[in-house]
């Protein structure tokens, strides 16, 4: 239909203009976008850098001056920093612990051929999709000691006491760190899903016709297809657990005492509440290094 | 895939209370929002009548309307920035060879992966420096960090799946690549720029930490800041606050739900590529 059109005209050869648009054209269409990412990401991460080297405490020192290494030998000594630090790797581990352990199970239910299954798929990316906000004060509901649904199982389980869990260090830790987990884990469902359908059912059929058990060919078949995705996925969830900050502030405010302070929460108050802009960025930079030191490893999990 | 009738109907029960279990925090916010006061108060699991004086007090709050309005103001422009910037990378990505395309690619993929919490402090003091604080051009620019990277893939998908056939005979025929792009490929592409589209405001609309760091003037909060205020610590009720949060998290999850196959994909192309 497009040959129908009327030619105006004809591709003959072309000119030496023409060839020079013919080149730049790609770059130009792609610079818009080149042009804002780097002014969302590389521009702040390079400032960063900078900012980390300056002595810059809004109540002491109120312009920026360069420091050296003032703002990492203080993190170095910061003891709460640390905690914190020690606190987010606990947190991140049982983030991607719980994701998995809810993925697992129901990504296996879900791939089947059911209208059940179907709907299900669908429907279990609402809690992913459901804003932080409104999921931190929805929690906040269920675990509140006077009206709290969950609270109330809670407490008749003996898990809680008259108090909601938020109000205890450990229990705040672990309700926020379950939380996590449940909100995160459709998206590991929906990968693991794709992974499932993509194994041949050949693949089972062979392994039934030489004797092999429904244990024996989850153990041998479906574990080893789906196991690089739920190493990458993995590791892409744990590093957006790694830098998590709403569902803890909204839920916690880093509290109970310290002990749902994580290191998103340690940077935002150093900026917000303590005045330092220059320590926030060197924490920043020392946990990016940190991470990605981190993912490399966890990359190494892959099967080749 | 296997087994007999009952076993697929034991699995479908399976599947059902599961899903009821991950849903049960949803449903309880909706619950409370139609609930009367003494309800919560009670704990009643179901309504006694259902209401929507919560839904009135909520939007008879003060702000929550400019709230809103500020809301869509910030999730429709970036959402048609973020569009209107991935469409052309996304189709110089997928259709041509150049140097530097491997870089690009990587640039992209690493704005998505990187988190906020990372470039927070940079972000907040050039913000600032720029005098840019509570204002909406802010959010509007940083929130295309949101979704930008992800509209690029899903967009590129796209192209990638359309023959260049159709292309080459429009060239041939004397229409000028611009020409092409514009009567060829956005034509077809339309429903994957609705679907990214759609996306980024979903980001934007829902998001927080941002938000809470760059606005702090009532009569440019977003939607998630106004929610928080709704904490009245004099004439405080969760039936309000559910309410407040039915309103804001249902566009987000229907928009999604109804897009939910085209974006799918692309989220995951751009997880599995990192």
């Amino acid at each position: 239909m497009v040959r129908t059109l009327t030619l105006t005209e004809r591709a003959g050869n072309p000119s030496p203009a023409r060839l020079l648009a013919e080149r730049i054209l790609p770059y130009g269409m792609v610079a818009p976008a080149v042009v804002v990412a780097a002014a969302i990401a590389v521009v702040p991460l390079l400032y960063q850098i900078w900012l980390s080297f300056q002595d810059w405490y809004l109540l002491r020192q109120p312009t920026p001056a360069f420091g050296g290494l003032i703002n990492f030998v203080a993190l170095f000594n910061d003891g709460a920093l640390w905690s914190a630090v020690l606190r987010t790797w606990i947190w991140t581990i049982g983030t991607v612990f719980v994701e998995i352990a809810i993925a697992v199970p129901v990504a296996l239910l879900l791939n089947r051929e059911t209208a059940m299954a179907r709907t299900a798929s669908a429907l279990i990316l609402v809690p992913w999709v459901t804003p932080f906000i409104v999921v931190g004060f929805g929690w906040r509901f269920l675990l509140d000691s006077d009206v709290g649904a969950v609270h109330f199982l809670l407490e008749t389980l003996g898990i809680a006491g008259t108090n909601s869990v938020l109000t205890d260090p450990a229990g705040a830790l672990a309700a926020v760190t379950f939380i996590s987990g449940w909100k995160g884990a459709p998206f590991m469902v929906i990968a693991l899903l794709a992974a499932l359908k993509s194994i041949p059912d050949e693949l089972y059929e062979a392994a039934e016709a030489d004797g092999a058990g429904p244990f024996a060919r989850f153990r041998h078949i479906t574990v080893p297809s789906v196991w690089n995705t739920v190493v990458v996925v993995g590791l892409v969830l744990g590093i957006l657990a790694f830098y998590s900050f709403d569902l803890v502030w909204i839920m916690t405010k880093g509290g109970p005492q310290d002990a749902t302070t994580i290191i998103g929460i340690s940077i935002y108050k150093a900026v917000f509440l303590d005045l330092r802009p220059a320590y926030a960025a060197a924490i920043s930079v020392v946990m990016l290094v940190g991470l990605l030191v981190a993912s490399l490893l966890v990359l190494q999990l892959r099967r080749v | 895939m296997r087994g007999g009738r009952s076993a697929s109907f034991l699995l479908d029960g399976l599947t059902g209370v599961l899903l009821f279990l991950l849903l049960f925090p949803v449903i309880w916010i909706f619950l409370g929002s139609i609930k009367p006061d003494p309800d919560i108060m009670a704990a009643n699991p179901w309504p006694t009548r259902v209401t929507f004086e919560n839904y009135i007090a909520v939007f008879n709050k003060e702000g929550f309307l400019v709230a809103l309005r500020n809301s869509l103001i910030v999730g429709l422009s970036s959402a048609i920035i973020t569009t209107a910037l991935a469409a052309p990378a996304a189709y110089s990505l997928s259709r041509f060879d150049y140097r530097g395309k491997a870089a690009v690619n990587l640039l992209i993929l690493g704005t998505q992966t990187l988190p906020v919490v990372a470039v927070l402090v940079p972000i907040v003091v050039i913000v600032r420096n720029l005098g840019l604080t509570n204002t909406l051009t802010a959010l509007i620019f940083t929130h295309l960090a949101l979704g930008l990277p992800i509209a690029v893939w899903v967009l590129k998908g796209y192209i990638d799946a359309i023959p260049r056939d159709l292309e080459e005979a429009a060239l041939v025929d004397g229409c000028g690549r611009f020409e092409v792009m514009v009567r060829v490929m956005l034509p077809l592409l339309k429903p994957a720029l609705v679907a990214v589209g759609t996306f980024a405001f979903v980001l934007s609309w829902g998001e927080y930490l941002l938000a809470l760091s760059l606005v702090s003037k009532s009569d440019v909060r977003t939607l998630p800041l106004a929610l928080q205020t709704l904490f009245d610590p004099y004439q405080f009720s969760w039936g309000t606050v559910m309410a407040g949060g039915v309103v804001i998290a249902l566009p987000a999850v229907l928009l999604f739900l109804v897009f939910r196959k085209q974006l799918v994909g692309g989220l995951l192309a751009g997880a599995v590529k990192g």
